[in-house]
């Protein structure tokens, strides 16, 4: 083993500025042929392929073992992939072990899911869309466009993110991990602020019907009573419902959006809404 | 109002795009905002495509391909939100309705070919193993150009073969039916939401979710912004609490363990 190690490990390629850039780019490819055998791994390997190949220049079997080890089931998030891509990168062009670095890349994936669905999905885009929704409800055009410049400058921040990556190397790790709690804890807290905005504005009940109480005097349920209780309390309700039916009870959301669909119906044929 | 064999040949084409975009995550004109500005764009009508976007983006806002799931189609909701609302004349809140059929048609297609394009990886591997790299990339784009393909071929039937059919449904529907997915519309956010919290809410953040909310109700302004503000607040008081608290948690240690040390020390005299 030692004289075969000799014979494959050194002499690497060393990627430039350009190729950790590209690197960042081709992140795109991560769900490129996305499959529920190992998710993104053939998308991910497609994405490092070219740094790779650049890095084990004509060592054949050093690039085919480095492909064959990429193809291993993967699961991350989509902006935080290109931290990985270049944090890996720049192993595998130190000459680390196969095992090393294949255990770093399985061993982070998922924490780095964690967080970075915490950040892009769960308080970047219900901000964005809270914010642009507000602006293309009144048929202003600054609704879409804010969006897509938004996203256009996500797709580009794929870039420092790969640089982060690569720069930082193996020191990244225990940052990742002593910070990655701190992060996702304080978006979760602008998520969940953001969360509770979204339900007072964009969920609404209004219910219709009137209660005789005399002769000639009604009361009407909506303005008269639970608007006097608080403004959006049934908003509020229906959406704690629906949270509690989805995670006590593991009911599916398509199910749920058919529920929602028949209670309406429902509830709009009875004159209630 | 009729859409044209043009307009619908436009759609399939910009949904080719969007299904591309929402496959890799790219550049997020896959989301509803996008999609039904650019529909209504090209139908001509590009107010109600922009008001269509406002409601059906939030309709979808937990809606979310977390962790490999897959949501109700975006792309088709959106799509078919405008043309809806555009042919038959109702309101974006109702047409939110009537797509949803379309965008779960979509939803179960995309997760049949998650399962499907698992037999590619066996000839993957072989191809890794040659270190073939360029009959690697073709292989491994290729469920990209299937799945763009499969948006277009839907996205053109559903929108030029099937407006006709959808408006007689629509125009044969009594009022209160419609109005129910009016109401149904509306409330829809409610489910996106709940999948939000689902991931997100654990006890110690509702209260961040009961400021939020009330913020929101008492606060008369045109847009989310001062909710956000507040939410940057306090995300940042808890950035720098957490950050000293692990600073703090260190400290401790260090003198806890030179405590210990000094009792050994002590004992040992």
């Amino acid at each position: 083993m030692e004289s075969k190690n000799t014979e494959t490990t050194p002499k690497r390629g060393k990627l430039t500025k350009h190729d950790v850039k590209m690197l960042g780019v081709r992140s795109l490819f991560n769900q490129s042929a996305m499959n529920y055998e190992r998710m993104q791994a053939d998308g991910w390997t497609l994405a490092m392929m070219p740094a790779l190949k650049k890095i084990y220049k004509n060592d054949e079997k050093g690039l085919a073992d480095s492909l064959k080890a990429n193809l291993q089931f993967i699961n991350t998030n989509n902006y935080t992939a290109p931290l990985l891509m270049g944090l890996e990168a720049s192993l595998e062009e130190n000459g680390e072990k196969r095992s090393t670095i294949d255990g770093l890349r399985i061993a982070l994936f998922g924490p780095l899911a964690g967080i970075g669905d915490a950040i892009t999905w769960f308080t970047i885009l219900p901000i964005v869309a809270g914010i642009t929704a507000s602006f293309a409800k009144q048929g202003s055009v600054l609704g879409p466009l804010i969006f897509f410049l938004v996203y256009v400058a996500m797709f580009f921040a794929r870039i420092p993110i790969a640089q982060l990556g690569y720069t930082t190397g193996t020191k990244a790790i225990s940052k990742i991990r002593e910070n990655s709690a701190i992060v996702s804890h304080a978006a979760s807290v602008l998520g969940c602020t953001v969360i509770g905005g979204l339900i007072a504005t964009y969920v609404q009940i209004t219910v219709k019907t009137k209660i005789p109480v005399s002769a000639g005097h009604t009361i009407a349920l909506q303005t008269q009573f639970f608007d006097r209780i608080f403004p959006n309390i049934l908003p509020l309700g229906y959406t704690f419902l629906l949270y509690w039916l989805l995670k006590k009870k593991n009911v599916s959301p398509v199910i749920l959006i058919l529920a929602t669909f028949i209670f309406a119906i429902l509830f709009s044929w009875l004159g209630v809404l | 109002m009729q859409v044209t064999l043009m307009q619908g040949i436009l759609i399939g084409i910009f949904a080719i795009i969007a299904g591309i975009d929402f496959w890799w995550e790219g550049f997020y004109i896959f989301r509803p905002m996008i999609v039904c500005t650019i529909t209504g764009l090209i139908l001509g009508n590009l107010t109600l495509g922009i008001v269509a976007a406002g409601l059906t983006e939030l309709a979808f806002a937990g809606l979310t391909p977390v962790g490999g799931t897959q949501p109700p189609n975006p792309i088709m909701a959106g799509i078919m939100t405008v043309v809806l609302a555009y042919t038959t004349g109702k309101s974006p809140a109702t047409a939110i309705g009537l797509a949803l059929p379309f965008s779960i048609l979509m939803q179960y297609i995309i997760l049949f070919y998650y399962s499907a394009f698992s037999v590619l990886t066996k000839k993957l591997d072989t191809y890794a193993a040659k270190g073939e790299t360029k009959k690697f990339t073709q292989l491994a784009l290729l469920p990209t150009w299937i799945v763009g393909l499969s948006y277009g071929i839907i996205a053109f039937l559903c929108v030029y073969g099937a407006q006709a059919p959808m408006k007689d449904l629509v125009n044969s529907m009594p009022v209160w039916l419609s109005h129910g997915f009016e109401i149904a519309g509306s409330i829809l956010p409610a489910v996106g939401f709940g999948l939000l919290l689902k991931s997100m809410l654990k006890a110690k953040y509702v209260p961040y979710l009961l400021i939020g909310f009330t913020a929101a109700c008492f606060i008369k302004f045109g847009n989310l912004m001062p909710v956000a503000i507040i939410g940057v607040a306090l995300a940042l008081i808890e950035y720098n609490r957490s950050k000293k608290d692990v600073e703090n948690e260190k400290k401790m240690k260090a003198v806890m363990e030179n405590v210990n040390n000094d009792g050994d020390d002590e004992d040992g005299i």
